[in-house]
């Protein structure tokens, strides 16, 4: 019976049998247990001394330090915004600690084999190989069948990266990989051009959080010409209690070159709100192309709302020369509180922008995200695809802004951004801001906003399937747009995830 | 009736040449096909006789009458006589049809210096026209194009081919997308419209429209040039082998 | 008296954060003291002081600055003198009521008797020693003040000077036509009109005319059971309007609340229509059709909506379209929330606009809220240039191109016009806009002969 249902689902458009295996196999939330390892904390709260000593650690050159301490004092002088239809009781940015490390990190790992088992440990639970020539679970591809896909994986532990594999492999090829904190030491020419060029230090309350804090996070450079002979990934891990996360990305693409970059967060199951203020900038030059995959699955927060994550994530690409190209794709599934727009700055000409979204909140989680495209030079495109799915009582906002300026001609932005609703608690709110300001550009946006389609759900069951299944089916289908736009393996792990956030939602 | 000679076109930005030096002549009262693949230039000629934007003419000459259509408007060649029947009709929500359709012949007879047709006499010819094409009052009451099969479509161009009498017919593809039956209704409509004093210019890319519309001369056109002349028998022998043999006996 | 002193004393207490831009604009705004409305006047006011003035950091003065409404008085706008009533609604059967600048011209009115309603002045009401209207007016104005602030509403409730009170009882074909003529080029109007439509009943209210050298006026309507309002607000004579605009609608079960502008040039106009579908079955239609160039100055068209549905099974519908250019500027906030409970909503919303030159803008922000799943809610938004394909297809037919740019224009104003439900009124309504639009373009000819 069982395998007659699924076979007849699988003619459906946008569903597979993973999807309905993933949710007859999987518990709620996999990732909410926590590591049993000791840490070293700074002092709770944020004022100078802990900057100083979060540069101390991470054995930072003066001009670094300076950096911090001036967008520390910017801070000081700045309000929290509070403009996104996010309700959470106000944050007490003294009552948290701002760098966390395990012990056994306070001499630095020469490498892998260096690195404390437990944290190796931690990452094999998790799904993350970080034993070089292991591959993701389960992942082929169909045109190059029997080749292993390979993915270089920078694993960050609380304030601080645990490792990155195939570095060797990737100099060769001339690419730089590592944690951002290697790269301030080994690579400050780059760091000190680009830090701060996309996501200036005093962009808005939470970057400017970000750069006096941020401990730790990924650094790519892709040199002129050069296609990135694997994907990249960072594995971001809140482990420690009461411990916000800080972490700095920074990529850049030089001239024609090609990176494809994914990244993966879980946190455990913890009764307190945790803080994750986290920045991504991406320079784009002439010719070159970026997809930066996201698929976030912070602890959600439990049925009553409480802890989770607090997500405050400030992402942006600049797309600086003719013919750059940058894809987002994200899926959201977890944090209590998301409040990201992953954005496009479209500045030079003939380029190519696109973001592809999937936010899914259940229970309290609220989610308040979206995306910029800032059409600045000419004949570019832009695409946005949102879904927003909303159960259970949580509030799933898209605000998205689309501009095009007076000397942005000739360009075009197509926006879709769907909403589907599960249960009559839930809310589907969408706040597009869309600003043209010369005529030979197109600009069109469509939302949607309905519930579960009765009929689909009505033929699944007829199927045999359960009504929960049911609903992860239909919503995958949904979501495929941006599904199919997604590296294959994380594809796979999206579908499993939309089921897994989605329990609950029905009965 | 219309003599085009040795005409080359580009695309405006210079990326293309898509007409590499047309020669062709259509006496008045002849129906002359154009044939050929896809991409060799048939529906840019279309576009480049009745002044598309887009198309820059870089060599030769159209007349129409011995008037030099290039550098005309497009609405002053509709005036001249020239009628090109859309390969896809656009759709203009909010104009009615029979609106627009007084419109066009009202501005037509104006600028030829003729009175413009009141309202009751439009409507009485337009209405004896649309019955002859099977076209009911609805359709003419509805926005042009909107909401219409493409059966539908295709004879209101026919209807306004009828209504604005032009000289020079050019129809584009106008089989493609139809049924036998609207074809064949469709052709009727062309044929009903025959006459010593008009000429019409069949571009198709297949042989089954000219068994109901029977060409005086068949054109096979092949990279921006017309390769072969011949008579209705040319039609079958592409309808036959294809345009292979045809292309390679020439090149 | 009293109610006089009361007015001068809150103002007194106005809190210098409320801005001394609010306490300016107050001194030299002249207000009836007392009648019927003297208690609801005073409640504006303290709202109107909570509130203060909006600033451009306003959220909701994002696209529009409010400078022109903040000004204690208006710049001067000269009369033209050979403006004379709009003829769109002339020889059609309907009660006029002139004003002149803000001032009710019994001359030139018809009298104020009708089958099926009753009807006075807000001046007049004021004097009496009770009116129906007394339990109404700035109730609707008081709601709409949340969840978003509505600070010139409020004013208008507190300072409008004069305005028409309306009771329909019956079903009534003949539309009541305010008319507006201007004399003096300095003339600051408030008025505030109250629409009562009692269940069952049917009622059409037009307005046309310039307004004074600047405008505020408040439409407060309210829809029991069953009820039909048509409104149409249409102002196609080429003047530098400038103006800001309420109508607040309180829709009750199976009412139909219908309301369509049309509003060609100006320099500084916002319109918000704030629709409250408080009733199950009931539908609410807003739409405008808005055209501009800056021939009479500087051009800012603002339509900023916000449609509540509380009732289960309810229809709104939002139909924008904007044609710039010149540099116009054009703005559509429009807003559809979908209360808790308010299941089977239908709510459509399309904002759109051409720009015919590359100096023109649009700026929008259409939203939705939507707090039940039981529903069916869209929103679209476009800008671009004329169809290109569309005018060569129709100067291939012989229409020259500036007639083929008016038929496109039309074309895409049809969704706009097709909501006025009147056959008659919205094929005058086209054909006046026909006109104009080829009055314009052989101006634009005149001046910019074709090389």
């Amino acid at each position: 019976m069982a395998d007659l249902a699924t076979d007849a689902i699988e003619v459906r458009e946008g569903v597979d049998r993973e999807t309905v295996e993933t949710v007859q196999n999987m518990g709620s939330y996999k990732y909410g247990w926590d590591t049993e390892i000791e840490m070293e904390y700074a002092p709770k709260g944020i004022n100078e001394d802990i900057v100083r000593l979060i540069s101390e650690k991470n054995e930072e050159p003066e001009w670094m330090l300076e950096w911090r301490l001036a967008a520390f004092r910017r801070w000081q002088t700045m309000t929290e915004p509070r403009w996104a239809l996010l309700t959470y009781p106000e944050i007490d940015y003294q009552d948290q600690y701002y760098y966390a490390r395990p012990k056994s990190m306070e001499v630095k790992p020469k490498s892998l084999d260096e690195v404390d088992p437990k944290l190796l440990a931690t990452y094999e639970k998790l799904g993350i190989p970080l034993k070089e020539q292991m591959i993701l679970a389960g992942v082929e591809r169909g045109e190059d069948a029997g080749e292993e896909r390979r993915v270089a994986v920078d694993a960050v532990f609380d304030s601080v990266s645990v490792g990155t594999t195939f570095k060797d492999e990737l100099a060769k090829a001339g690419v730089i990989f590592c944690s951002i904190s290697e790269a301030i030491r080994e690579h400050p020419e780059l760091v000190r051009k680009y830090l701060g060029s996309v996501v200036p230090q005093s962009d808005n309350f939470f970057a400017t959080l970000n750069s006096a804090v941020f401990s730790d996070g990924s650094f790519v450079y892709v040199p002129p010409g050069v296609k990135c002979p694997m994907e990249l990934s960072t594995y971001f891990r809140i482990n420690a209690e009461n411990t916000g996360q800080f972490e700095r990305t920074l990529i850049i693409c030089d001239k024609g070159a090609y990176v494809s970059y994914l990244e993966g967060c879980t946190a455990p199951k913890r009764d307190i709100a945790q803080l994750h203020a986290a920045v991504v900038e991406i320079v784009i030059l002439e010719d070159a192309e970026v997809k930066y995959s996201t698929v976030q699955n912070w602890f959600p927060g439990d049925e009553e709302g409480k802890g989770g994550i607090y997500n405050f994530v400030t992402k942006r690409a600049d797309c600086r020369e003719a013919r750059a190209k940058v894809m987002w794709t994200q899926v959201e599934t977890g944090s209590a509180i998301t409040w990201k727009y992953p954005s496009c700055i479209l500045r030079g000409d003939d380029l190519s922008g696109e973001f592809y979204s999937i936010a899914i909140a259940n229970n309290m989680q609220q989610a308040d995200t979206g995306t910029k495209m800032i059409h600045l030079g000419k004949n570019s495109r832009s695409r946005i695809v949102s879904k927003g799915i909303s159960a259970g009582k949580a509030q799933n906002t898209y605000r998205g802004l689309v501009t095009m300026h007076p000397r942005a001609t000739n360009s075009r932005n197509y926006t879709q951004c769907d909403s589907l609703l599960i249960g009559d608690q839930c809310g589907a709110h969408t706040v597009p801001y869309i600003e043209v300001k010369n005529n030979s550009s197109r600009v069109e946006h469509e939302a949607t906003t309905s519930k579960v389609d009765d009929d689909q759900l009505f033929y699944c069951r007829a199927r045999g399937v359960g009504e929960e299944e049911a609903v992860a089916l239909v919503v995958n289908g949904f979501c495929r747009d941006v599904l199919q736009a997604l590296p294959m393996e994380f594809a796979m792990e999206a579908q499993s995830l939309v089921a897994i956030s989605l329990e609950g939602s029905v009965g | 009736m219309l003599e085009i000679k040795n005409l080359h076109a580009e695309l405006e930005d210079g990326s293309k040449q898509i007409l590499n030096g047309v020669n062709l002549s259509v006496p008045a009262g002849q129906v002359h096909a154009i044939m050929g693949p896809n991409g060799s230039g048939k529906s840019t000629l279309s576009y480049v006789l009745s002044g598309r934007d887009g198309y820059e003419v870089t060599e030769g000459s159209a007349k129409l009458e011995g008037q030099d259509l290039l550098d005309m408007e497009p609405e002053e060649r509709a005036a001249a006589g020239l009628f090109l029947a859309f390969q896809y009709p656009v759709e203009i929500p909010g104009v009615g049809n029979l609106t627009f359709l007084r419109t066009a012949l009202n501005a037509q007879r104006k600028a030829r210096g003729e009175d413009e047709l009141s309202s009751g006499e439009f409507l009485k010819i337009v209405r004896e026209k649309a019955k002859t094409l099977n076209i009911d009052s609805d359709m003419l009451k509805r926005s042009v194009s909107v909401g219409f099969s493409g059966g539908e479509k295709k004879r209101n161009e026919i209807l306004q081919m009828a209504m604005l009498e032009p000289r020079m017919c050019i129809l584009d593809e106008t089989d493609s997308g139809l049924d036998v039956d609207a074809m064949r209704l469709v052709a009727q409509g062309v044929n009903a419209l025959r006459s010593p004093d008009r000429s019409f210019l069949v571009i198709t890319h297949y042989q089954r429209l000219l068994d109901h519309i029977k060409p005086d001369v068949v054109h096979i056109m092949a990279n921006g040039q017309i390769i072969k002349t011949g008579g209705p028998e040319l039609a079958l022998e592409v309808e036959n082998s294809g345009y292979g043999d045809l292309l390679s006996e020439v090149g | 008296m009293m109610a006089d002193l009361a007015i001068r004393e809150s103002q007194a207490q106005a809190k210098p954060a409320a801005g001394d831009a609010l306490t300016q604009r107050l001194a030299v705004l002249p207000h009836p003291a007392s009648g019927i409305t003297a208690a609801a006047r005073q409640d504006a006011l303290a709202r109107l002081e909570k509130m203060g003035l909006p600033g451009r950091r306003d959220e909701y003065w994002r696209f529009t600055n409010p400078g022109v409404f903040n000004d204690p008085v208006p710049a001067p706008i000269p009369v033209q003198t050979d403006a004379n009533d709009s003829p769109l609604f002339e020889d059609i059967d309907r009660l006029r009521l002139v004003f002149v600048d803000g001032r009710f011209d019994a001359a030139a009115s018809d009298a104020l008797t009708g089958e099926g309603f009753q009807i006075d002045l807000l001046s007049a009401a004021e004097a009496t020693a009770s009116h129906w209207a007394g339990e109404v007016y700035g109730v609707l104005e008081a709601n709409g003040q949340t969840p978003v602030s509505r600070p010139f509403a409020a004013l208008n409730t507190f300072a409008a000077t004069e305005g028409v009170l309306i009771r329909v009882s019956g079903q009534v074909a003949r539309p009541v036509h305010i008319i507006h003529r201007r004399r003096s080029d300095a003339a600051d109007v408030n008025l505030h009109h109250v629409l009562l439509l009692e269940e069952g009943s049917e009622f059409t209210l037009l307005e046309t005319g310039m307004i004074g050298a600047r405008s505020n006026i408040v439409i407060e309507a309210d829809l029991r059971a069953g009820a039909r309002l048509h409104h149409i607000t249409a102002k196609l004579a080429s003047h530098p309007k400038v103006g800001i605009g309420h109508i607040f609608a309180r829709v009750a079960a199976k009412a139909q609340f219908k309301s369509f502008e049309l509003s060609v040039n100006g320099r500084m106009m916002r319109h918000e229509s704030v629709v409250d579908i408080a009733g199950d079955d009931a539908v609410a239609h807003v739409a405008a059709a808005v055209l501009g160039n800056t021939a009479d100055g500087p051009f800012h068209h603002d339509n900023t909506v916000f449609i509540t549905h509380a009732g289960e099974r309810c229809e709104s519908r939002q139909v924008y379209k904007k044609v710039l250019s010149d540099g116009a500027v054009g703005v559509f906030q429009g807003k559809i929330l979908v209360k808790p409970g308010a299941q089977k909503t239908d709510g459509y919303q399309i904002s759109q606009s051409l720009l015919l030159d590359g100096d023109s803008q649009f700026l929008a922000k259409p939203e939705l809220e939507i707090y039940a799943d039981d529903v069916k809610c869209s929103h679209g938004s476009t800008t671009g240039a004329i169809d290109e394909t569309a005018l060569f297809y129709l100067r291939s037919r012989g229409v020259p191109r500036e007639r083929a740019t008016v038929l496109l224009v039309l074309s895409f104003l049809a969704a706009a016009l097709d909501e006025v439900e009147n056959a008659d009124l919205r094929e005058r309504i086209a054909e006046r806009l026909e006109e104009w639009l080829m009055h314009r373009a052989q101006n634009d000819r005149t001046q910019n002969p074709p090389a």
